[in-house]
């Protein structure tokens, strides 16, 4: 009995023995085990700004208003929320720069806010944002809230600083009959989001899951497939038979592509006829991203499998993209939140391209963001290139 | 059994000339020149670390020589082209078959490497697992195979393609006598066949099913011939182990004209080396017989290869401390006479 307890002893620590030398004696595996992670969250501190971009906003003052036509003027009403970059009276032009995503807000001063007023009645202005995002939309509500109570305190300070005579001030002749909920709020804000989806958690998420679900599958998937063909000698029957680099590497692009692709469509179908996620482009373009995202991705996971020494190596390396990804991407926080250096990496992952362009084809009805769909194609064909030579190197590394 | 040589203007399948390769200042091979003629098995024997599969990479194009030439099939290995690639079949030492798959579907796909697509390869991969008997077992995961069988299924994924010339390296190697022997026959049928092999082995014995033998140490050759003539290469000549009736003087046949060497490893136990057994047999018995001593039993005596094997090493070793010391000429390779 003691016997056998001892023998198991001896078995367990022979393997613990055995599993510690071979950990301390890839220094390297040690050294992305722990910095690899820690050095993501570093970047993701240094690099990450906590400080929201204001709203691109254009104000709208029709011909004729009395109100003020400085940017600045509008800008002090939500100071650090708002970034007024013009002041026009053609609201026709700046609705089709809203839609155009251009710009963030449009604020349409009105015509007749000292007629309104005079009749007891308080002034609508009209704001609209287009975003499907519900962050930012929560964000552009407390954005026109400020600004509106802003003004309506700056139209109340003028008239107290001239004795409750708003008349002469701002509003012409004299008021008799203003309701104090009118002299409370002289102005009030009419919204609306011209997105052409509501922004909803679910929706919004949803292209994003699943572009982060297509890239880790295809990274994780790849990046296993070649370092064990090259660990266990199967690569010395590529280099004798008649097949060339470029076969080798077409041939798991297609594989894994088909893999990727079968599971990317279950997740989307479950996503469109279960959660009931919209696909407003319709669901080619939609196939044309994730296809993309595909040859990106596996892009991704062939060159860890090239270069990664042993399979654990390449799980640590697909584990830090995924990391990456999850805080870089997007997914979790905008992109234009993290200073210039980070956000060069996070356009180097395959998968913020996919999360913009995908929420634009599922949610927005058409790409706007054309230049991501061409990175996203560039990062894929620069990838295979450099697979490609390294494979070619792999299989010809003997000679 | 007459080693066998290309016939005249007829080009060797495979030949290295004066091949070496260095690694980092290490020599694995050194100087290396043979001649494997069409429809031959060359065995490449040594133990671990001799050079054989940098021998055989080098064949094969997946390693560059430092020094000489290479030619397979009239082809550079380096600059080998699809049509020879597909002439040609590499064993590799290591299990290098897809665990997962079956052994069917691991002989499917390297039939399909060879460029056989789907409709035309299931007589082939059939084919390939009946000569070496794995057909029953064709939808078993790899995995699941013995280590013996594992080397046959590699085996079966080396000859789908109906190659012309084979490099095996270690097809034995961890296999148990049984299955060892049933290998080697495979690759006589497939010598017969008309193929060309060139098997590795650290299994000396196994020379024996070779028509001609390579002995590799410390990337040296040390000898290459048919493995009769190795076995006279030890000694000599011919041996002869005669058993007599009572304790004899070895002097009482030394003087007999043919005899080239006695031994007496016990009283009543003669070694005789002859340059032929026939002839000199019943001389040494009259020589016996005049002398009063009755011969018990004679036979020819055939040394292992493992003694042919170890005692060339020897040889080799003394020639070299020799050369070390200054005090011979360059030293004279036991039976190579290759190219």
């Amino acid at each position: 009995m003691l016997r056998d307890v001892w023998h198991s002893l001896v078995s367990i620590t022979s393997f613990l023995g055995k599993e510690l030398r071979e950990v301390f004696r890839r220094p390297g595996v040690l050294l992305s085990l722990i910095v690899g992670p820690f050095l993501i969250m570093a970047i993701f501190g240094i690099g990450y700004t906590g400080h929201r971009a204001p709203f691109v906003t254009e104000i709208v003052v029709p011909e004729g208003s009395e109100l003020p036509r400085e940017p600045e003027f509008y800008a002090d009403l939500a100071p650090g929320r708002l970034d007024v970059v013009g002041v026009t009276a053609d609201r026709a032009a700046t609705e089709e720069r809203l839609r155009a995503n251009e710009i963030d807000l449009m604020v349409v001063a009105p015509e007749n806010a000292a007629a309104r007023l005079r009749e007891g009645e308080q002034t609508e202005i009209a704001v609209a944002w287009n975003q499907v995002d519900p962050v930012y939309d929560q964000l552009a509500h407390l954005a026109v809230a400020s600004m509106i109570s802003e003004l309506n305190a700056e139209i109340i300070r003028r008239g107290a600083a001239e004795g409750i005579s708003l008349t002469e001030s701002e509003l012409g002749p004299a008021v008799e009959n203003v309701s104090p909920e009118v002299l409370a709020k002289p102005t009030t804000a009419v919204t609306q989001n011209v997105a052409p989806t509501p922004p909803s958690v679910v929706n919004f998420f949803a292209p994003a899951v699943l572009a982060l679900v297509l890239q880790h599958l295809a990274v994780t998937l790849t990046a296993l497939s070649m370092v064990r063909e090259r660990l266990s000698g199967q690569m010395d029957l590529f280099r004798v038979a008649p097949v060339s680099s470029s076969e080798v590497l077409i041939g798991k692009y297609l594989a894994y592509a088909l893999l990727s692709l079968a599971v990317t469509v279950i997740v989307g179908a479950l996503m469109v006829f279960g959660l009931g996620v919209p696909v407003l482009a319709g669901y080619l373009p939609a196939l044309g991203i994730v296809l993309l995202l595909t040859f990106a991705s596996l892009g991704v996971g062939l060159l860890i499998s090239l270069v990664a020494d042993s399979e654990r190596n390449a799980v640590q390396l697909s584990m830090l993209v995924l990391l990456a990804s999850v805080f870089f991407s997007g997914f979790v926080l905008p992109v234009q939140d993290f200073i210039g250096p980070v956000q060069y990496l996070a356009y180097a992952l395959p998968v913020t391209h996919g999360i913009q362009t995908l929420q634009e084809v599922m949610l927005r009805g058409a790409v706007s963001s054309w230049w991501m769909v061409g990175t996203l194609f560039g990062i894929g064909a620069v990838l295979y290139l450099l697979t490609l030579l390294r494979l070619r190197r792999v299989l010809g590394a003997a000679r | 059994m007459a080693r066998p040589e290309a016939p005249a203007g007829v080009e060797p399948i495979i030949s290295l000339s004066g091949v070496t390769r260095r690694f980092n200042g290490f020599t694995a091979v050194r100087d290396l020149s043979l001649e494997v003629p069409r429809g031959h098995i060359l065995g490449l024997i040594g133990p671990s670390g001799s050079g054989k599969t940098t021998t055989v990479r080098m064949l094969t194009g997946t390693l560059r020589p430092t020094a000489g030439g290479i030619r397979v099939m009239g082809h550079d290995p380096l600059h080998f082209g699809r049509t020879v690639r597909r002439q040609i079949a590499y064993m590799p030492q290591l299990f290098s078959l897809y665990p997962d798959l079956t052994a069917r579907e691991n002989v499917g796909f390297v039939a399909a490497l060879y460029g056989y697509s789907w409709f035309g390869r299931e007589s082939r991969i059939r084919r390939a697992l009946e000569v070496v008997d794995l057909w029953d077992a064709r939808d078993r995961l790899a995995r699941d195979l013995s280590g013996g069988m594992q080397r046959r299924l590699e085996l079966a994924c080396a000859i789908v393609h109906d190659p012309q010339v084979l490099f095996i390296d270690e097809p034995t190697a961890g296999i148990d006598p049984m299955l060892r022997v049933s290998i080697w026959d495979e690759l006589r049928e497939m010598r017969d066949q008309g193929r060309t092999l060139l098997v590795t082995t650290q299994y000396v014995g196994e020379a024996e099913y070779c028509d001609e033998v390579a002995l590799l140490a410390e990337g040296e050759l040390i000898a290459l011939d048919t493995p009769e003539a190795l076995r006279q290469h030890v000694y000599g000549g011919d041996v002869l182990e005669i058993d007599t009736d009572r304790a004899v003087d070895p002097e009482a046949i030394a003087t007999v004209g043919e005899v080239m060497e006695v031994r007496q490893p016990a009283p009543r136990r003669l070694i005789v080396v002859v340059p032929e057994a026939g002839p000199a047999t019943p001389r040494l018995m009259d020589a016996l017989r005049q002398r009063g001593v009755g011969v018990v039993a004679i036979e020819e005596y055939q040394p292992s290869f493992d003694e042919v094997f170890t005692d060339l090493v020897q040889r080799r070793r003394r020639e070299r401390e020799k050369d070390a010391n200054g005090d011979g000429s360059s030293p004279a390779r036991e039976g190579t006479d290759a190219a």
